[in-house]
């Protein structure tokens, strides 16, 4: 099995968390993976892009047209990295409202601001609302929620049950998506 | 043991599990991870270790130099640029050598991503003559470090660790010992004048002939140890890709992905290289192609008709590897037709750009604005530095930007060479440290008249906030005595969110600056907003939103502040965006001309 990711956002919205969680699932289920991330100077506020790929690979970096999926924590971080995407079978799981444009991707959009405007999610947990929603909605992502919990675990036992309880959250959610 | 580690987290296990315990260095991304990931295993296994950031890549080199001259295994963490600043103790070091073994970690930056050149250490290590690994990935660094060690001890000379930060970045599932059998040799000077201070010329003029040989021999282990073994796998095909470090992984993927067939030799020491057995071997192929970041350091080696690289213009000679290059070259040498499989159509239609930001609430945002109202473009200089101040640029406060300390020296050149205009320099307290006392002593002798503002945040804090002297010596070591006990006028001030007090107190130094004969600097104490520790008690909590009807789009907020939450709706009136604002409380009251910013209410 090859699955090629890319995660787009802004500094501070926890992109580089999900390489992590992402990372640990592959390792626990004995799968080889590779992750890096570019975040340039800023250390907060600037485009953050990250790649996890897993599988038999051997360099860390995603070409254009090879993703299987872009998860964006933000609308236009994704359209900026849009190209990732593999030209055909590539899905955009995206946090954005109804203005977001019509791309020739499968898109799958939540409106993950409103949520957390409404107060109905905790912001700090946008990154791991947008991987619920992956996980979800993407019959070919390869962890199924177990594996993803049981990473969210290893990564930081404190705060696993919020995370945790966020993911849930986001299948919940998904559903009416 | 299976771990999943980022690089530069393998890179500290493997110097643990190799014994290594002294280790200095500077921070610099993409290196800055190893030494605290060093303080973290330390702890945490045990082992009784020197961990510590030094003030600057020369120091820490020297500091980690001795302890190997003393026999012990050490290491010294740097990024490419901070090796220039090294590189005069390692030229020296490269003729000495040592009794122990010193690793010397250069983390290069392919792509300029976070740095000001791409320069390749490992040309630099050719230049030194000191022979030196390229890990193509996380397990590799983990797998070199030890046997670059192990090298180093043999041969008695420093041996340099070259990750990219697609290595020291990347995170992989890395096979490490189960066990830690830390075992640190205890340090012993044994005097050698004739070797640790050998006198030119006679004495060098040996050691340099000594150092020839040395990189002779090194080269054949390198040929028996690391490369013959690999040429046995080879199965005739009519292309050989010579392989480096990253360059490695991009060619093996695009090879598989084309279904194309070549022999791959990768180089775990690109440096130095057996000529001779290297160059009998490529007359068995038709075409030979090297693959390397970012000097042709291989190719420059070698000598074939039918080898191919950067210096023949087939591979790419600036930037980062992508699999794009590796078709490109393949194509450049005729293997392949001309190919677009990796190439695809970015958005076609325009997005707002996110150029390099200072965070929301930075102090440096506000004192550059006030630096900005008082000492007007038309009439000021503004040379910065090496930091998170450098992103000052995005609000047009920073003119010029070399290199670390680099705003001192040029203040005092600026100075002399345009005489109508005020030269206003900016430098981090840690790049102050770092590089910037030399030049202000000068500043003081040769009475050059400018300002130089000290942004000090108390830690490193671009690289992730490393600890800073000041900080960690509080009472003890103290950038106002420095500035002092240098000669130089200096005025402190405490930073607060009042955009008029800083207006105000920059107006006090324009004024001291005109009765000033010679340097005046001021000292601007402010704080991180990532600082864990100091920035809660520093944060006011007094977040921002705008009043719709009383924003005109004067652009004053977007174009001369830059704060990231402040951005314009489709009503083209500011917004400010709730997730991004950090409540410093900075932009309420005196930035807005409409007074449009107004205190949200939190629930």
């Amino acid at each position: 099995m090859k699955y090629q990711i890319v995660i787009a956002g802004i500094g501070g919205q926890g992109a580089v968390f999900l390489v992590k969680v992402l990372s640990i699932a592959a390792g626990l289920k004995d799968q080889k993976c590779l992750g890096t991330e570019n975040h340039g100077m800023s250390q907060r506020g600037g485009s953050v892009s990250c790649y996890v790929k897993v599988g038999n690979f051997y360099s860390p970096a995603i070409d254009e047209g090879q993703a299987d999926l872009l998860i964006a924590l933000e609308g236009n971080e994704g359209l900026r990295n849009i190209q990732y995407l593999k030209k055909d079978g590539g899905t955009i799981v995206v946090n954005a409202d109804e203005k977001f444009p019509g791309i020739d991707y499968k898109t799958i959009k939540i409106d993950a601001f409103a949520k957390a405007t409404k107060g109905e999610l905790p912001i700090q947990a946008l990154n791991v609302y947008m991987l619920g929603v992956s996980l979800a909605k993407d019959s070919n992502f390869p962890f199924n929620i177990k594996d993803i919990e049981e990473a969210i675990r290893v990564m930081n036992a404190k705060v696993a049950d919020k995370n945790i309880a966020v993911l849930h959250q986001a299948i919940e959610d998904s559903r009416s998506v | 043991m299976k771990q999943i580690l980022m690089g530069n987290e393998a890179i500290s296990l493997g110097l643990i599990h190799a014994s290594v315990d002294m280790i200095s260095g500077y921070p610099g991304t993409p290196s800055s991870e190893i030494i605290g990931n060093f303080q973290k295993f330390s702890k945490q296994f045990n082992c009784d270790t020197y961990a510590q950031w030094a003030t600057n890549e020369k120091v820490g080199f020297e500091v980690a130099y001795a302890g190997a001259i003393s026999g012990k295994r050490t290491c010294a963490t740097l990024k490419q640029v901070g090796l220039n600043v090294a590189s005069d103790a390692l030229m020296s070091a490269s003729y000495i050598g040592h009794l122990g073994a010193m690793l010397l970690v250069s983390a290069d930056d392919p792509g300029f991503h976070s740095s000001q050149t791409e320069q390749d250490s490992r040309s630099f290590a050719k230049f030194a003559k000191i022979p030196v690994f390229d890990p193509a990935t996380p397990q590799e660094a983990y797998d070199m470090v030890k046997t670059g060690l192990d090298l180093s001890q043999k041969f008695e000379i420093p041996v340099m660790l070259r990750p990219v930060m697609r290595v020291s970045h990347a995170r992989e599932i890395c096979d490490v010992d189960d066990e830690v059998d830390f075992k640190p040799n205890a340090g012993e000077f044994k005097r050698d004048v004739g070797r640790w201070a050998a006198v030119p010329p006679r004495g060098r003029f040996a050691q340099g002939l000594e150092q020839l040989k040395r990189m002779d021999d090194i080269a054949k282990y390198n040929w028996e140890t690391f490369i013959e073994p690999k040429t046995k796998d080879f199965n005739g095909a009519d292309t050989l890709c010579l392989t480096s470090g990253t360059g490695d992984g991009y060619v093996r993927e695009a090879l598989e992905e084309m279904k194309l067939s070549a022999d791959v030799l990768k180089l775990d020491m690109p440096y130095p290289l057996p000529k001779k057995e290297l160059e009998k071997l490529f007359e068995n192929y038709k075409t030979i192609i090297v693959f390397e970041e970012s000097y042709p350091c291989i190719e420059e080696q070698l000598s074939a008709p039918n080898l191919h690289g950067k210096l023949t213009n087939d591979v790419h000679k600036i930037d980062e590897f992508s699999k794009d290059k590796v078709l490109a070259a393949f194509s450049n040498v005729g293997l392949i037709e001309k190919n677009s499989f990796y190439k695809s159509d970015k958005y076609a239609d325009e997005l707002p750009v996110r150029p390099p930001n200072l965070c929301p609430g930075c102090p440096h945002r506000d004192v550059y604005y006030s630096i900005m109202k008082v000492f007007k473009k038309k009439k000021s200089i503004y040379p910065s530095d090496i930091g998170c101040y450098t992103l000052a640029l995005n609000q047009g406060a920073i003119d010029t930007v070399l290199c670390m300390g680099a705003s001192v020296a040029m203040a005092s050149g600026f100075s002399i060479a345009d005489k109508s205009k005020t030269v206003i320099a900016s430098i981090g307290d840690s790049t102050f440290t770092h590089s910037g006392v030399a030049p202000l002593i000068n500043a003081v002798y040769q009475k050059h008249k400018f300002i130089l503002v000290i942004m000090d945040n108390s830690v490193t804090a671009m690289t992730g906030r490393q600890e800073t002297p000041e900080r960690a010596n509080p009472g003890v070591i103290n950038l106002k005595h420095i500035v002092e006990g240098c000669g130089a006028v200096c005025m402190e001030h405490i930073y607060t969110p009042n955009l008029d007090e800083s207006i105000a107190f920059m107006k006090k130094v324009k004024k001291k600056h005109e009765t000033t004969d010679g340097p005046l600097v001021v000292i601007m104490r402010e704080f991180c907003v990532l600082d864990k520790e100091r920035a809660p008690t520093m944060l006011p909590g007094i977040y921002a939103e705008v009043d719709q009807d009383k924003c005109v789009a004067c652009d004053i907020c977007t174009t001369q502040y830059k704060c990231p939450p402040m951005h314009y709706n489709e009503d083209h009136k500011i917004e400010i965006d709730p997730f991004l604002c950090i409540g410093c409380d900075g932009c309420i009251e005196d930035l807005c001309p409409t007074d449009a910013f107004i205190e949200r209410k939190v629930k």
